[in-house]
């Protein structure tokens, strides 16, 4: 093994050579003398990770202390030297042409740089440090002008000038230590046992307080956003990755030399600092800035998580690795990004869509920083949070979510711009080789930072990877047309079905759900083949949706659950972004679910408060009914789109592509209503005091019924009409459930099949018709009916259906739903149901009239009918449809003895003889009504046909206009303003209250956060002022 | 007088002076005597340094005629604050210097060192 001193000595003896010689290839000297520290550190890390556990002390100049510095190199210092060399190696490489350009001075810089990070982490003798942290500070003070300016340059003198304040600090600190302990070296002091005095104590302070100033704490870190901003990106991040890593390393060698317990102020530190600087990077515009923000921000959860190292116990290791090799891995590689690009405002990052690998890198490490799963943090996170609520932390629970909430906020309307925002740049992106191999491998790491997490995690084995594996296989096989990746995911998605179904085959419930995800997502699939063109990053996002809907019916626990629930999440939000209009849409529908998701996360984390395990029983065991259970559901109502939580809806769904939005609409808000029958079997039928709960969710399913169908009356985008309709629909099945009886569930599940097989259906038979005509206005449209009559058929079965109109499901679902409400007594609700059914007649009835009765506009004379690969599954839907209203029993049949064996209702069952049904008020047979009705239609039917057999027909422009002549047709259709009149006697109850609100919220929110940033003045002097008065403060507050 | 012995009256200098680079920091508005604050800031804390290795009726720790060699240890000062002083003052010149070249830059890009005039990066 080579000693590390090595590492020194090379850097610091190239250093001085490369000033001596100036000749060419000093690029190349350079790389390798950075490559040394490389192999030195990893070496010896892979030596103590082989179970050596002797820690390698060694001295400077051949000499014992006092008269030397004796460094240390035991595991830890190991691991952070090798991260820390790593990326000065790639660091060097990204910046190798800016370099050159710059001469030789800058690269002397850069491995003085290293050097000091490296003996930072190493050194324990208190005045090496200093001497040591003053070095790193020049360094970067020269490197800041790598790119030149006068912005870089008072960036500069800022972070000199702060850095020169901190340091004073620093060296009183250290004055007074030796006066009071007699000793500059780490262990020494920690061997010798000295008695605490007030003078110790306040030099320990100023010590960790420069420590800790150097991390940037909010809101004293004026300075260091501004370096962020101005420097070469390159160099930001080494700042970012590089000493921010040293500094925390040693602010976590030195806290052992306090006798007051530091512990919970870093804690109070690190939790202002993650909730400042993230609420404040809303408000920020500068792309630059917004990852400095974010970086303090990251370094504040650090401190958090250092903070609380006694309460996470051997946890503390996996979640304090993983958020730190996330935000290590994304923020370099983001910073990287940047400077490849060279655009300041986050708007004009639209640019990245020039360069795929670009993009998809950037959303890679948006997500490593968020914490979605599979990425490292999601692990710790989640063990985090878990063992803040076994420790009944509640408080720190809630606002380490509220800061990651801000920190969603930003990052996802970021890389919303990038997606979305036009890209008005007409230059090529110019991009060099050597910049894109930094962020590339930064990539694997994280890939392989998730592996490793995985295994290290306490749960990590029990999830079912295989799905996320092959999303990743989508995306390399990304470069195959559309048709081949389509079979390819309809081919796996059927095998799986197949492989799953023994497992779940004698759980009904669950087996109704797995079939709506699983059916639902090859049925609308199928429309995807009507697509030409490789269709690119689609069928990962789908892949990785469905992976979360089917991990839901198979989660045995929690991890398992919520892992599910985002990577369910997430790609739907892909998906929905895909639409042309969607920017707004899926950033208003990842906040909800973000929150939604937040809240679920709480809600679990408290279950386990005072448990063992983490299987799903426990939420039945809570010791915390009433917030458990209430954040429960409102995390899953804001996946239901339940009234007030439903803004995000309509938009989300109706901008959507034709085949994404039956997904969306018909198959994933079914995840929100599974989630909800969870909860509420867990919940149990005999928790008398969840009454109130339940009351309350019974008035907002009603409510939220009336209002999703009364706005959909009011829409003239007929996909916007589609979407409200889902809200009023998914109000029914959330009223239905909340009776927690067991006729009411049994109407809740019948509702859900329903729900899924009709809107899927109309969503299709829209999507469709919008494919060809190219408009989403129903007034538009019109006369529809000769030209796509297969379409017309389709829809019209939709809204029989829909309706609840005899001889089709909905039919059923109304008698059981009636059923329901008189045995519940929930009269009023009820009344306000029945009032709604009645509302959805009126746009049931406007969206066929419009769009396929009355005149045809001339513009679509040539339109053809959809394409076939929609109408496929169309009429596949449709005969689900017939087979369930004529064999309800089918399906009920097994689930009500299911809920009335098992212990949840088992009074009041719905009784079955044959095909018919029998509750203690009547009976019904969907079989004949079917029979009955079809008699009534075919009589009809000839009878109408033999009347009107002389009847003559008109052509269309057969009709006199009494001598005028309409300016604008569209307007005289009748379609258009269609219920004026209803509009103006009950329209005030479709005025966006919700979204005035949530816009206020955000309204609020943002100016917060741009009123709190003036604090940031820009004058160098007022930070001095911020930094002195936080110290002050902290002072206080310790002493 | 206790007060008035040598190394108090250099305790009590340097923080006086800590005290006046600090407050000439963040009162000056032109950046030249702002860096001329922070060099006396950088002064105070070398004061402060040697005044705790101070070791009254003991000469500076250099070993020469006046020192007797066998009996060294008892006749220095503590030699290690001193040392840090050099090294403190070394490094102090560094930032000094780096200062200057920083407002060298600003003064031929905007002809300005008025601190208040730049504030171009904020929030």
């Amino acid at each position: 093994m080579v000693n590390p001193i090595y590492i020194v000595a090379v850097l610091l003896g190239t250093a001085f050579l490369l000033g001596l010689f100036r000749k060419k290839g000093t690029g190349i000297i350079a790389l390798v003398a950075l490559a040394f520290p490389v192999f030195v550190s990893a070496s010896w890390f892979f030596h103590f990770l082989s179970g050596n556990t002797e820690v390698l002390n060694f001295f400077t100049a051949g000499a014992k202390p006092p008269f030397s510095i004796n460094l240390q190199l035991g595991i830890e210092e190991a691991l952070f030297t090798m991260v820390i060399n790593v990326l000065g190696f790639l660091g060097y490489t990204y910046l190798y042409r800016d370099f050159k350009e710059q001469g030789i001075k800058s690269t002397v810089l850069f491995l003085i740089l290293i050097m000091g990070l490296n003996v930072l982490i190493m050194s324990r003798d208190i005045f090496n440090l200093f001497v040591f942290l003053e070095i790193v500070s020049i360094a970067i003070a020269g490197l800041i002008y790598l790119k030149r300016g006068a912005d870089t340059a008072i960036a500069g003198f800022k972070y000199l000038i702060a850095l020169g304040v901190i340091s004073t600090f620093l060296l009183i600190g250290i004055a007074f230590f030796y006066l009071f302990s007699g000793t500059l070296n780490i262990d020494d002091f920690l061997n010798s046992n000295l008695p605490a005095v007030k003078g110790m104590s306040m030099a320990v302070f100023l010590i960790l307080m420069a420590i800790l100033l150097e991390l940037k704490p909010f809101p004293a870190n004026g300075w260091a956003l501004d370096v962020y901003q101005a420097a070469h990106p390159g160099i930001s991040a080494m700042i970012s990755s590089g000493t921010a890593t040293a500094s925390i390393f040693l602010l976590y060698k030195l806290l052992p030399l306090s006798s007051i317990d530091w512990l919970p102020y870093i804690s109070i530190i690190g939790a202002i600092t993650f909730i400042g600087s993230n609420l404040l990077g809303i408000a920020q515009k500068d792309s630059n800035r917004l990852l400095g923000y974010s970086s303090v921000g990251q370094i504040g959860l650090m401190l958090i998580i250092i903070g609380m190292a006694p309460q996470l116990g051997e946890h503390f290791n996996l979640i304090f690795l993983t958020v730190f090799i996330s935000h290590f891995l994304a923020k370099a590689g983001l910073f990287w990004i940047s400077g490849i690009i060279k655009k300041d405002n986050i708007r004009q990052w639209s640019v990245l869509r020039k360069n795929k690998l670009l993009l998809f890198m950037f959303g890679f490490f948006l997500l490593t920083l968020l914490g979605f799963p599979p990425f490292p943090s999601f692990y710790g996170k989640w063990q985090l949070i878990m063992e803040l609520a076994h420790g009944s932390q509640f408080i720190w629970l809630a606002l380490i979510l509220a800061g990651s909430f801000f920190e969603g906020m930003y990052l996802i309307r970021w890389f919303g711009f990038a997606m979305k925002e036009k890209d008005e740049s007409e230059e090529k992106l110019t991009i060099h080789w050597e910049k894109m191999i930094p962020p590339v491998i930064f990539t694997v790491f994280v890939m392989g930072a998730s592996y490793f997490a995985n295994n290290s995690s306490d749960y990590g084995h029990t999830l079912n990877l295989i799905p996320i594996y092959f999303v990743i296989a989508l995306f390399l096989l990304d470069f195959l047309p559309a048709f081949v990746k389509n079979s390819l995911v309809i081919a796996s998605m059927i095998i799986y079905s197949i492989l799953l179904y023994p497992d779940i085959s004698d759980d009904t419930l669950r087996l109704v759900f797995a079939g709506i995800f699983m059916i639902g997502g090859v049925l609308t699939l199928f429309a995807g083949y009507s697509v030409k063109g490789k269709r690119e990053g689609f069928f990962p996002f789908v892949v990785m949706m469905y992976a979360g809907l089917i991990g839901l019916i198979e989660a045995e626990n929690l991890f398992q659950f919520f892992f599910a629930w985002e990577i369910m999440t997430l790609g739907s939000y892909f998906l929905i972004l895909r639409g042309k209009k969607s920017i707004k849409h899926a950033f208003n529908y990842m906040l909800f679910s973000l929150g939604g998701a937040y809240l679920i996360f709480i809600g679990f984390a408290l279950s386990y408060f005072g448990q063992d395990s983490l299987d799903l029983s426990i939420i039945s065991a809570t010791t915390l009914p009433g917030w458990t259970y209430t954040l429960l559901a409102i995390g899953f109502l804001t996946k239901t789109a339940a009234i007030g939580l439903h803004i995000w809806l309509p938009g989300a769904h109706a901008e959507a592509e034709s085949d994404v939005s039956p997904m969306v609409s018909g198959i994933l808000l079914k995840a929100g209503a599974f989630g909800l029958i969870l909860l509420f079997l867990l919940m149990g039928a005999e928790q008398s005091e969840q009454h109130s709960l339940l009351y309350i969710l019974g008035w907002l399913g009603a409510i939220t019924a009336v209002g999703g169908n009364l706005l959909a009356v009011f829409q003239e985008d007929a996909k916007r009409l589609l979407a409200y309709s889902s809200v009023g629909n998914l109000g029914y099945i959330l009223f239905a459930l909340a009776f927690m009886t067991n006729v009411g569930w049994l109407t809740a599940i019948t509702y859900s099949i329903n729900h899924f097989l009709f809107k899927t259906l109309l969503f299709l038979a829209i999507g469709g018709v919008v494919m060809r005509v190219k408009t989403h206005n129903m007034y538009e449209m019109g006369g529809l009916i000769k030209k796509m009559p297969w379409s017309f058929i389709a829809v019209l079965i939709g809204i029989i259906t829909l309706a609840g109109i005899p001889p089709l499901a909905g039919y059923g679902g109304k008698w059981l739903f009636y059923n329901a409400v008189l045995t519940k007594g929930w009269y009023f609700q009820g009344a306000l149901i029945f009032f709604s059914g009645t509302i959805a007649f009126l746009y049931a009835f406007k969206l066929i009239y419009s769009v396929f009765l009355g005149q045809p506009k001339d513009k679509f004379r040539n339109v053809k009918e959809a394409p076939i690969w929609y109408l496929i599954p169309q009429f596949i839907l449709m005969i689900g449809i017939m087979v369930f209203s004529a064999r309800p029993d089918l399906i009920l049949k097994p689930i009500g003895t299911m809920l009335s064996q098992s212990n949840y209702f088992p009074t009041d069952p719905l009784n079955w003889e044959d095909v018919t049904a029998t509750t203690n008020l009547g009976y019904w047979s969907g079989y004949k009504i079917m029979i009955v009705i079809g008699v009534m239609f075919v009589v009809l039917l000839g009878w109408l046909m033999i009347m009107s057999r002389k009847a003559q027909k008109i052509k269309q422009f057969n009709i006199v206009y009494a001598g005028e002549r309409p300016f604008t047709p569209g307007t005289t259709h009748f379609s258009h303003n269609m219920f004026s009149n209803y509009y103006k006697a009950i329209g005030f109850l479709s005025w966006p209250v919700a979204t005035g609100f949530w816009n206020g919220v955000n309204l609020f929110t943002h100016n917060v956060a741009d009123n709190i940033r003036r604090i940031y003045s820009g004058n160098g002097q007022t930070y001095i002022v911020h930094i002195m008065i936080y110290t002050i403060v902290i002072y206080l507050l310790m002493f | 007088m206790k007060l008035f012995e040598i190394e108090y009256i250099s305790l009590i200098a340097g923080f006086i002076l800590l005290i006046v680079g600090l407050w000439g920091i963040i009162s000056q508005r032109n950046i030249i005597k702002m860096i001329i604050s922070f060099s006396i800031l950088d002064t105070s804390v070398h004061l402060l340094l040697v005044a705790v290795g101070y070791i009254r009726n003991r000469t500076a720790p250099i070993i020469d005629s006046s020192v007797n060699k066998l009996n060294a240890a008892n006749e220095i000062t503590d030699p290690l604050p001193q040392a840090l002083v050099l090294t403190a003052i070394v490094i102090g010149v560094g930032i000094t210097a780096l200062l200057l070249t920083y407002a060298l830059k600003l003064f031929r890009q905007n002809s300005s060192l008025e601190i208040n005039q730049y504030k171009s990066l904020k929030w």
